[in-house]
Protein backbone atom coordinates (compact mmCIF):
# COMPACT_ATOMS: atom_id res chain seq x y z
CA UNK A 1 0.00 0.00 0.00
CA UNK A 2 2.10 3.18 -0.99
CA UNK A 3 0.20 6.44 0.28
CA UNK A 4 0.68 9.85 -1.46
CA UNK A 5 2.40 11.42 1.30
CA UNK A 6 2.91 14.77 -0.25
CA UNK A 7 -0.96 15.15 -1.50
CA UNK A 8 -1.89 14.36 2.45
CA UNK A 9 0.29 17.67 3.68
CA UNK A 10 -1.59 19.98 1.01
CA UNK A 11 -4.64 18.81 1.43
CA UNK A 12 -4.24 18.77 5.10
CA UNK A 13 -3.38 22.30 4.71
CA UNK A 14 -6.24 22.49 2.29
CA UNK A 15 -8.96 20.99 4.86
CA UNK A 16 -7.72 23.49 7.48
CA UNK A 17 -9.63 26.41 5.83
CA UNK A 18 -12.98 24.21 5.96
CA UNK A 19 -12.74 23.60 9.62
CA UNK A 20 -14.11 27.25 10.56
CA UNK A 21 -16.69 26.88 8.00
CA UNK A 22 -17.42 23.48 9.56
CA UNK A 23 -17.79 25.40 12.79
CA UNK A 24 -19.57 28.14 11.61
CA UNK A 25 -22.40 25.55 10.81
CA UNK A 26 -22.16 23.84 14.32
CA UNK A 27 -22.38 27.27 16.42
CA UNK A 28 -25.25 28.83 14.39
CA UNK A 29 -26.85 25.60 14.57
CA UNK A 30 -27.00 25.31 18.36
CA UNK A 31 -27.91 29.32 18.93
CA UNK A 32 -31.16 28.37 16.80
CA UNK A 33 -31.79 25.05 17.87
CA UNK A 34 -31.15 25.32 21.84
CA UNK A 35 -33.82 27.95 22.44
CA UNK A 36 -36.15 26.58 19.92
CA UNK A 37 -35.59 22.84 21.50
CA UNK A 38 -36.18 24.29 24.96
CA UNK A 39 -39.08 26.07 24.40
CA UNK A 40 -40.47 22.48 22.32
CA UNK A 41 -39.40 20.72 25.32
CA UNK A 42 -41.43 22.92 27.26
CA UNK A 43 -44.45 23.42 25.55
CA UNK A 44 -44.50 19.34 25.39
CA UNK A 45 -45.08 19.54 29.08
CA UNK A 46 -47.48 22.41 29.19
CA UNK A 47 -50.83 22.11 28.52
CA UNK A 48 -52.09 22.40 24.64
CA UNK A 49 -53.23 18.79 23.37
CA UNK A 50 -52.58 20.08 19.56
CA UNK A 51 -50.13 21.86 19.97
CA UNK A 52 -47.91 19.14 21.87
CA UNK A 53 -49.49 16.35 19.25
CA UNK A 54 -47.94 18.44 16.66
CA UNK A 55 -44.60 18.50 18.66
CA UNK A 56 -44.06 14.80 18.73
CA UNK A 57 -45.11 14.15 15.42
CA UNK A 58 -42.37 16.65 14.35
CA UNK A 59 -39.96 14.99 16.48
CA UNK A 60 -40.97 11.40 15.52
CA UNK A 61 -40.57 12.48 11.78
CA UNK A 62 -36.97 13.80 11.98
CA UNK A 63 -35.76 11.18 14.83
CA UNK A 64 -37.33 8.49 11.93
CA UNK A 65 -36.06 9.53 8.93
CA UNK A 66 -32.35 9.63 8.15
CA UNK A 67 -30.65 13.17 7.66
CA UNK A 68 -29.02 13.13 4.07
CA UNK A 69 -32.74 12.57 3.38
CA UNK A 70 -33.95 15.73 5.15
CA UNK A 71 -30.84 17.37 3.45
CA UNK A 72 -31.75 16.28 -0.10
CA UNK A 73 -35.78 17.09 0.42
CA UNK A 74 -34.98 20.42 1.49
CA UNK A 75 -32.40 21.80 -0.12
CA UNK A 76 -34.51 20.80 -3.27
CA UNK A 77 -37.91 22.40 -1.56
CA UNK A 78 -36.81 25.55 0.50
CA UNK A 79 -34.70 27.14 -2.53
CA UNK A 80 -37.84 27.59 -4.88
CA UNK A 81 -39.94 28.32 -1.80
CA UNK A 82 -37.99 30.87 -1.23
CA UNK A 83 -37.73 32.48 -4.33
CA UNK A 84 -42.05 32.19 -4.96
CA UNK A 85 -42.24 33.85 -1.61
CA UNK A 86 -39.85 37.26 -1.93
CA UNK A 87 -40.27 37.33 -5.88
CA UNK A 88 -43.88 36.38 -6.21
CA UNK A 89 -45.51 37.53 -3.27
CA UNK A 90 -43.67 40.42 -2.09
CA UNK A 91 -42.00 41.29 -5.13
CA UNK A 92 -38.70 42.31 -4.02
CA UNK A 93 -35.82 42.18 -6.08
CA UNK A 94 -33.69 40.03 -4.44
CA UNK A 95 -31.96 36.84 -5.90
CA UNK A 96 -32.91 34.14 -4.23
CA UNK A 97 -30.73 31.40 -5.56
CA UNK A 98 -27.31 33.77 -4.24
CA UNK A 99 -27.86 32.93 -0.85
CA UNK A 100 -25.05 31.35 0.50
CA UNK A 101 -25.87 27.33 0.56
CA UNK A 102 -23.95 27.36 4.19
CA UNK A 103 -27.67 29.30 5.00
CA UNK A 104 -29.29 26.12 3.93
CA UNK A 105 -26.83 23.53 5.61
CA UNK A 106 -27.97 25.73 9.02
CA UNK A 107 -31.52 25.56 8.59
CA UNK A 108 -31.47 21.98 8.07
CA UNK A 109 -29.45 20.87 10.58
CA UNK A 110 -30.94 23.55 12.92
CA UNK A 111 -34.99 21.96 12.10
CA UNK A 112 -32.82 18.87 12.96
CA UNK A 113 -31.02 19.26 16.13
CA UNK A 114 -33.64 21.12 17.72
CA UNK A 115 -35.90 17.58 17.23
CA UNK A 116 -32.64 15.92 18.70
CA UNK A 117 -32.38 18.22 21.67
CA UNK A 118 -36.24 19.02 22.77
CA UNK A 119 -35.81 15.03 23.90
CA UNK A 120 -32.43 15.91 25.51
CA UNK A 121 -34.26 19.08 27.40
CA UNK A 122 -37.03 16.83 27.86
CA UNK A 123 -36.07 14.39 29.60
CA UNK A 124 -33.47 17.09 31.64
CA UNK A 125 -36.35 18.74 32.62
CA UNK A 126 -38.13 15.47 34.00
CA UNK A 127 -35.27 15.35 36.77
CA UNK A 128 -36.36 18.33 38.67
CA UNK A 129 -38.60 17.75 41.01
CA UNK A 130 -41.97 19.21 40.24
CA UNK A 131 -42.02 21.01 43.53
CA UNK A 132 -39.29 23.25 42.90
CA UNK A 133 -41.83 24.77 40.09
CA UNK A 134 -44.23 24.92 42.59
CA UNK A 135 -42.50 26.17 44.98
CA UNK A 136 -40.70 28.89 43.07
CA UNK A 137 -44.07 30.43 41.90
CA UNK A 138 -45.50 29.94 45.85
CA UNK A 139 -42.94 32.70 46.71
CA UNK A 140 -43.86 35.26 44.46
CA UNK A 141 -41.69 34.42 41.30
CA UNK A 142 -42.68 34.18 37.77
CA UNK A 143 -42.53 31.57 36.07
CA UNK A 144 -39.46 32.66 33.67
CA UNK A 145 -37.63 33.79 36.70
CA UNK A 146 -38.47 30.22 38.21
CA UNK A 147 -37.00 28.49 34.88
CA UNK A 148 -34.00 30.85 34.97
CA UNK A 149 -33.10 30.97 38.46
CA UNK A 150 -34.34 27.89 40.01
CA UNK A 151 -35.47 25.01 37.29
CA UNK A 152 -32.90 25.90 34.42
CA UNK A 153 -29.44 25.43 36.46
CA UNK A 154 -30.47 21.86 37.57
CA UNK A 155 -31.71 20.60 34.65
CA UNK A 156 -28.77 21.67 32.95
CA UNK A 157 -26.51 19.35 34.72
CA UNK A 158 -28.52 16.11 33.36
CA UNK A 159 -28.81 17.98 29.90
CA UNK A 160 -25.41 18.37 29.47
CA UNK A 161 -23.99 14.83 28.85
CA UNK A 162 -26.67 14.48 25.92
CA UNK A 163 -26.31 17.78 24.61
CA UNK A 164 -22.53 17.06 24.25
CA UNK A 165 -23.59 13.59 21.98
CA UNK A 166 -25.84 15.96 19.96
CA UNK A 167 -23.33 18.34 18.92
CA UNK A 168 -20.79 15.39 18.08
CA UNK A 169 -23.83 13.93 16.23
CA UNK A 170 -24.53 17.60 14.68
CA UNK A 171 -20.75 17.72 14.22
CA UNK A 172 -20.51 14.72 12.00
CA UNK A 173 -23.83 15.46 10.31
CA UNK A 174 -21.99 18.75 8.84
CA UNK A 175 -19.65 16.18 7.21
CA UNK A 176 -22.97 15.97 4.50
CA UNK A 177 -23.05 19.48 3.77
CA UNK A 178 -20.96 19.28 0.64
CA UNK A 179 -24.09 18.12 -0.78
CA UNK A 180 -25.69 21.34 -0.69
CA UNK A 181 -22.26 22.74 -2.19
CA UNK A 182 -20.85 24.25 1.37
CA UNK A 183 -17.14 24.05 1.11
CA UNK A 184 -16.57 22.60 4.36
CA UNK A 185 -13.97 19.62 5.49
CA UNK A 186 -15.18 16.94 3.74
CA UNK A 187 -16.10 19.06 0.76
CA UNK A 188 -12.67 20.54 0.50
CA UNK A 189 -11.02 16.93 1.18
CA UNK A 190 -13.40 15.48 -2.33
CA UNK A 191 -12.56 17.99 -4.58
CA UNK A 192 -8.58 18.00 -3.91
CA UNK A 193 -8.79 13.94 -3.92
CA UNK A 194 -10.67 13.86 -7.23
CA UNK A 195 -8.17 15.57 -9.15
CA UNK A 196 -5.87 12.73 -8.85
CA UNK A 197 -8.24 9.83 -7.76
CA UNK A 198 -6.49 10.04 -4.12
CA UNK A 199 -9.39 9.70 -2.29
CA UNK A 200 -7.99 7.04 0.12
CA UNK A 201 -5.71 9.59 1.58
CA UNK A 202 -8.29 12.50 1.38
CA UNK A 203 -10.15 10.67 3.77
CA UNK A 204 -7.60 9.76 5.73
CA UNK A 205 -6.88 13.69 6.17
CA UNK A 206 -10.54 14.06 7.24
CA UNK A 207 -10.98 10.91 9.28
CA UNK A 208 -7.85 12.49 12.04
CA UNK A 209 -9.45 16.00 11.47
CA UNK A 210 -12.81 14.85 12.52
CA UNK A 211 -10.99 13.08 15.69
CA UNK A 212 -9.56 16.51 16.80
CA UNK A 213 -12.71 18.35 16.30
CA UNK A 214 -14.49 15.76 18.40
CA UNK A 215 -12.24 15.85 20.34
CA UNK A 216 -12.16 19.55 21.24
CA UNK A 217 -16.25 19.42 21.45
CA UNK A 218 -16.04 17.11 24.08
CA UNK A 219 -13.30 18.62 25.95
CA UNK A 220 -15.42 21.95 25.46
CA UNK A 221 -18.68 20.20 27.58
CA UNK A 222 -16.16 18.61 29.72
CA UNK A 223 -15.40 21.73 30.94
CA UNK A 224 -18.74 23.20 31.12
CA UNK A 225 -20.04 20.53 32.54
CA UNK A 226 -17.23 20.74 35.68
CA UNK A 227 -18.21 24.42 35.72
CA UNK A 228 -22.54 23.46 35.85
CA UNK A 229 -21.95 21.43 38.25
CA UNK A 230 -20.01 23.54 40.84
CA UNK A 231 -22.91 24.03 42.85
CA UNK A 232 -23.24 20.65 43.93
CA UNK A 233 -19.94 20.67 45.41
CA UNK A 234 -20.25 21.56 48.92
CA UNK A 235 -19.16 25.16 50.06
CA UNK A 236 -15.47 25.44 51.50
CA UNK A 237 -15.53 27.48 55.01
CA UNK B 1 -42.98 27.54 -7.92
CA UNK B 2 -42.54 24.17 -9.06
CA UNK B 3 -44.69 22.02 -10.21
CA UNK B 4 -45.63 19.20 -7.82
CA UNK B 5 -47.68 16.10 -8.14
CA UNK B 6 -48.26 14.22 -5.11
CA UNK B 7 -49.89 11.20 -7.22
CA UNK B 8 -45.95 10.35 -8.43
CA UNK B 9 -45.19 9.71 -4.74
CA UNK B 10 -47.82 7.02 -4.75
CA UNK B 11 -46.73 5.79 -8.41
CA UNK B 12 -43.17 5.77 -6.73
CA UNK B 13 -43.52 4.41 -3.64
CA UNK B 14 -44.14 0.25 -4.84
CA UNK B 15 -41.01 1.02 -7.12
CA UNK B 16 -39.13 1.87 -3.97
CA UNK B 17 -40.64 -0.91 -2.26
CA UNK B 18 -39.22 -3.33 -4.66
CA UNK B 19 -35.44 -2.39 -3.23
CA UNK B 20 -36.56 -2.66 0.30
CA UNK B 21 -34.76 -6.37 0.62
CA UNK B 22 -32.06 -4.60 0.12
CA UNK B 23 -32.45 -1.93 2.80
CA UNK B 24 -33.40 -4.68 5.54
CA UNK B 25 -30.46 -6.91 3.82
CA UNK B 26 -27.84 -4.98 5.00
CA UNK B 27 -29.13 -4.04 8.41
CA UNK B 28 -29.41 -7.25 9.17
CA UNK B 29 -26.17 -8.03 7.99
CA UNK B 30 -24.68 -5.55 9.95
CA UNK B 31 -26.73 -6.14 13.01
CA UNK B 32 -25.06 -9.95 13.11
CA UNK B 33 -21.61 -9.10 12.31
CA UNK B 34 -21.71 -5.98 14.34
CA UNK B 35 -23.13 -7.65 17.69
CA UNK B 36 -20.02 -9.96 17.26
CA UNK B 37 -17.57 -7.33 17.12
CA UNK B 38 -19.51 -5.24 19.90
CA UNK B 39 -19.33 -8.65 22.27
CA UNK B 40 -15.40 -8.73 21.74
CA UNK B 41 -15.68 -5.06 22.31
CA UNK B 42 -18.11 -5.03 25.25
CA UNK B 43 -16.00 -8.14 26.91
CA UNK B 44 -12.72 -6.00 26.32
CA UNK B 45 -14.15 -3.48 28.37
CA UNK B 46 -15.56 -5.45 31.28
CA UNK B 47 -12.61 -7.99 31.75
CA UNK B 48 -9.58 -6.98 33.87
CA UNK B 49 -7.02 -7.05 30.89
CA UNK B 50 -5.85 -3.46 30.52
CA UNK B 51 -4.91 -4.10 26.96
CA UNK B 52 -7.90 -4.99 25.76
CA UNK B 53 -9.52 -3.05 27.85
CA UNK B 54 -7.57 -0.05 26.44
CA UNK B 55 -8.23 -0.88 23.07
CA UNK B 56 -11.79 -1.55 23.50
CA UNK B 57 -11.58 2.49 24.91
CA UNK B 58 -9.86 4.00 21.68
CA UNK B 59 -11.89 1.96 19.75
CA UNK B 60 -15.20 3.29 20.86
CA UNK B 61 -13.46 6.81 20.69
CA UNK B 62 -12.51 6.97 17.51
CA UNK B 63 -15.56 5.67 15.87
CA UNK B 64 -17.72 7.90 18.15
CA UNK B 65 -16.13 10.73 16.39
CA UNK B 66 -15.60 9.96 12.89
CA UNK B 67 -18.56 10.62 10.41
CA UNK B 68 -20.05 7.48 8.90
CA UNK B 69 -19.73 8.63 5.54
CA UNK B 70 -16.02 9.77 5.97
CA UNK B 71 -15.87 5.73 7.30
CA UNK B 72 -17.51 4.31 4.58
CA UNK B 73 -15.55 6.16 1.85
CA UNK B 74 -12.10 5.11 4.04
CA UNK B 75 -13.21 1.01 3.87
CA UNK B 76 -14.36 1.42 0.07
CA UNK B 77 -11.16 3.15 -1.53
CA UNK B 78 -8.96 1.76 1.22
CA UNK B 79 -9.64 -1.90 2.62
CA UNK B 80 -8.84 -2.93 -0.70
CA UNK B 81 -5.50 -1.40 -1.00
CA UNK B 82 -4.83 -2.85 2.77
CA UNK B 83 -6.01 -6.16 1.79
CA UNK B 84 -4.08 -6.19 -1.41
CA UNK B 85 -0.92 -5.88 0.75
CA UNK B 86 -1.71 -9.33 1.91
CA UNK B 87 -2.41 -10.68 -1.30
CA UNK B 88 -6.13 -10.55 -0.92
CA UNK B 89 -8.05 -9.06 -3.94
CA UNK B 90 -11.63 -7.90 -3.04
CA UNK B 91 -11.59 -5.24 -5.91
CA UNK B 92 -14.31 -7.15 -6.90
CA UNK B 93 -16.50 -7.59 -4.03
CA UNK B 94 -20.06 -6.14 -4.18
CA UNK B 95 -21.47 -2.59 -2.84
CA UNK B 96 -22.98 -4.80 -0.06
CA UNK B 97 -19.70 -6.04 1.21
CA UNK B 98 -17.98 -2.46 1.77
CA UNK B 99 -21.68 -1.19 3.08
CA UNK B 100 -21.86 -4.02 5.62
CA UNK B 101 -18.30 -3.87 6.53
CA UNK B 102 -18.41 -0.02 7.14
CA UNK B 103 -21.58 -0.05 9.14
CA UNK B 104 -20.57 -3.60 11.19
CA UNK B 105 -17.57 -1.45 12.61
CA UNK B 106 -19.57 1.83 13.30
CA UNK B 107 -22.80 -0.98 14.91
CA UNK B 108 -19.99 -2.66 16.68
CA UNK B 109 -19.25 1.00 19.04
CA UNK B 110 -22.89 1.68 19.89
CA UNK B 111 -23.29 -2.28 20.15
CA UNK B 112 -20.38 -2.52 22.83
CA UNK B 113 -22.13 0.18 24.96
CA UNK B 114 -25.08 -1.21 25.05
CA UNK B 115 -23.24 -5.45 26.14
CA UNK B 116 -21.64 -3.35 28.54
CA UNK B 117 -24.18 -1.21 30.29
CA UNK B 118 -27.19 -4.23 30.00
CA UNK B 119 -24.43 -6.66 31.32
CA UNK B 120 -23.60 -4.32 34.32
CA UNK B 121 -27.03 -3.87 35.40
CA UNK B 122 -27.66 -6.84 36.52
CA UNK B 123 -26.21 -7.15 40.21
CA UNK B 124 -23.06 -9.09 40.39
CA UNK B 125 -24.91 -10.85 43.32
CA UNK B 126 -26.45 -12.66 40.63
CA UNK B 127 -23.95 -14.41 39.05
CA UNK B 128 -22.33 -15.01 42.39
CA UNK B 129 -25.08 -16.67 43.95
CA UNK B 130 -25.90 -18.74 40.52
CA UNK B 131 -21.88 -20.16 40.96
CA UNK B 132 -22.37 -20.52 44.68
CA UNK B 133 -25.49 -23.00 44.14
CA UNK B 134 -23.18 -25.13 41.55
CA UNK B 135 -23.96 -23.55 38.52
CA UNK B 136 -21.23 -23.28 36.23
CA UNK B 137 -19.72 -19.72 35.03
CA UNK B 138 -21.40 -20.40 31.65
CA UNK B 139 -24.69 -21.42 32.96
CA UNK B 140 -24.64 -18.46 35.91
CA UNK B 141 -24.16 -16.18 32.33
CA UNK B 142 -26.38 -18.20 30.06
CA UNK B 143 -29.77 -18.80 32.49
CA UNK B 144 -29.47 -15.86 34.92
CA UNK B 145 -27.43 -12.86 33.96
CA UNK B 146 -28.13 -12.92 30.17
CA UNK B 147 -31.87 -13.25 30.15
CA UNK B 148 -32.30 -10.11 32.81
CA UNK B 149 -29.64 -7.97 30.37
CA UNK B 150 -31.46 -8.47 27.48
CA UNK B 151 -34.48 -6.97 28.88
CA UNK B 152 -32.27 -3.98 30.03
CA UNK B 153 -30.53 -3.68 26.41
CA UNK B 154 -34.00 -3.47 24.33
CA UNK B 155 -34.12 0.36 24.96
CA UNK B 156 -30.66 0.94 23.74
CA UNK B 157 -30.85 -1.33 20.77
CA UNK B 158 -33.36 -0.42 19.36
CA UNK B 159 -32.00 3.36 19.74
CA UNK B 160 -28.58 1.40 17.70
CA UNK B 161 -30.46 -0.15 15.32
CA UNK B 162 -33.35 2.55 14.38
CA UNK B 163 -29.72 4.38 14.02
CA UNK B 164 -27.85 2.14 11.60
CA UNK B 165 -31.20 1.81 9.55
CA UNK B 166 -30.86 5.66 8.73
CA UNK B 167 -27.16 6.18 8.17
CA UNK B 168 -27.58 3.03 5.82
CA UNK B 169 -29.23 5.61 3.30
CA UNK B 170 -25.41 6.62 3.17
CA UNK B 171 -25.13 3.57 0.95
CA UNK B 172 -26.00 5.40 -1.97
CA UNK B 173 -23.61 7.11 -2.12
CA UNK B 174 -20.82 4.13 -3.13
CA UNK B 175 -23.88 3.01 -5.50
CA UNK B 176 -25.46 0.73 -3.70
CA UNK B 177 -29.17 0.53 -5.16
CA UNK B 178 -31.02 -0.03 -1.97
CA UNK B 179 -34.23 2.12 -1.28
CA UNK B 180 -32.44 5.61 -1.20
CA UNK B 181 -30.55 4.29 -4.43
CA UNK B 182 -33.52 3.52 -6.06
CA UNK B 183 -34.87 7.03 -5.27
CA UNK B 184 -31.91 8.31 -6.89
CA UNK B 185 -32.06 6.55 -9.87
CA UNK B 186 -35.61 7.46 -10.26
CA UNK B 187 -34.84 11.26 -10.31
CA UNK B 188 -32.20 10.55 -12.71
CA UNK B 189 -34.25 8.88 -14.97
CA UNK B 190 -36.66 11.93 -14.47
CA UNK B 191 -34.25 14.21 -15.38
CA UNK B 192 -34.08 15.91 -12.04
CA UNK B 193 -37.99 16.26 -11.79
CA UNK B 194 -40.25 14.71 -9.20
CA UNK B 195 -37.46 14.88 -6.96
CA UNK B 196 -39.55 16.28 -4.60
CA UNK B 197 -42.37 13.52 -4.66
CA UNK B 198 -39.66 10.60 -4.73
CA UNK B 199 -38.04 12.10 -1.47
CA UNK B 200 -41.65 12.41 0.24
CA UNK B 201 -42.07 8.42 -0.89
CA UNK B 202 -38.32 7.91 0.90
CA UNK B 203 -39.42 9.82 4.02
CA UNK B 204 -43.06 7.93 4.32
CA UNK B 205 -40.75 4.09 4.14
CA UNK B 206 -38.02 5.71 6.47
CA UNK B 207 -40.67 6.72 8.86
CA UNK B 208 -42.56 3.47 8.55
CA UNK B 209 -38.98 1.41 9.21
CA UNK B 210 -38.51 3.63 12.35
CA UNK B 211 -42.25 3.19 13.52
CA UNK B 212 -42.11 -0.61 12.83
CA UNK B 213 -38.97 -1.04 14.58
CA UNK B 214 -39.69 1.08 17.72
CA UNK B 215 -43.34 -0.54 17.66
CA UNK B 216 -41.35 -4.49 18.12
CA UNK B 217 -39.35 -3.31 20.27
CA UNK B 218 -42.03 -2.14 22.77
CA UNK B 219 -44.01 -5.40 22.57
CA UNK B 220 -41.39 -7.58 22.96
CA UNK B 221 -39.31 -5.47 26.35
CA UNK B 222 -43.75 -5.24 27.48
CA UNK B 223 -43.27 -9.21 27.05
CA UNK B 224 -39.81 -9.91 28.76
CA UNK B 225 -41.36 -7.62 31.33
CA UNK B 226 -44.52 -9.51 31.61
CA UNK B 227 -42.68 -12.93 32.08
CA UNK B 228 -40.41 -11.23 34.78
CA UNK B 229 -44.07 -10.91 36.74
CA UNK B 230 -45.38 -13.99 36.26
CA UNK B 231 -42.65 -15.67 37.70
CA UNK B 232 -42.49 -13.02 40.62
CA UNK B 233 -39.52 -12.74 42.75
CA UNK B 234 -36.61 -11.34 41.43
CA UNK B 235 -36.15 -8.43 42.37
CA UNK B 236 -36.05 -5.19 39.67
CA UNK B 237 -32.27 -5.17 38.08
CA UNK B 238 -32.11 -1.78 36.58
Amino acid sequence: MQLNTQFMWETFLHVLQGIPVTLIIVLVTLLFSVPFGFSMAVSRSGEGKIGRKIITAYVSLIRGTPVVLQILFLYSLLPTVLNYLIKEMMGLPYNVFRISPIFYACAVFTLNTTAVLSEVFRSALSTVNRGQMEAALSIGMTAAQAYFRIIIPQALVAALPNMCNATVGLLKSTSLAFMMTVKDVTAIARIDASFGYDYLEAYLVIFAVYIVLCSAVQGAFYLTEHMAAAYKKPVAS
Amino acid sequence: MRPFHPQYILEALPQLVLYLPVTVGIVIGTVFFGSLLGVLMAAGRIRRGRVGRAFANLYIYIIRCVPSIVLLFLVYYGLPELLIGFGININDAGKGFFVITTFSLLFAASMAEVFRSAYEAVDRGQREAAVSIGLTEFQAFYRIVLPQSVRVAIPNFTNALVNLMKEGSLAYTIGLIDIMGKGQLLIGQNHGSYSLEVYLALFILYWTLTLLIEKGADLSERRLWAEKGREGGVSQCS
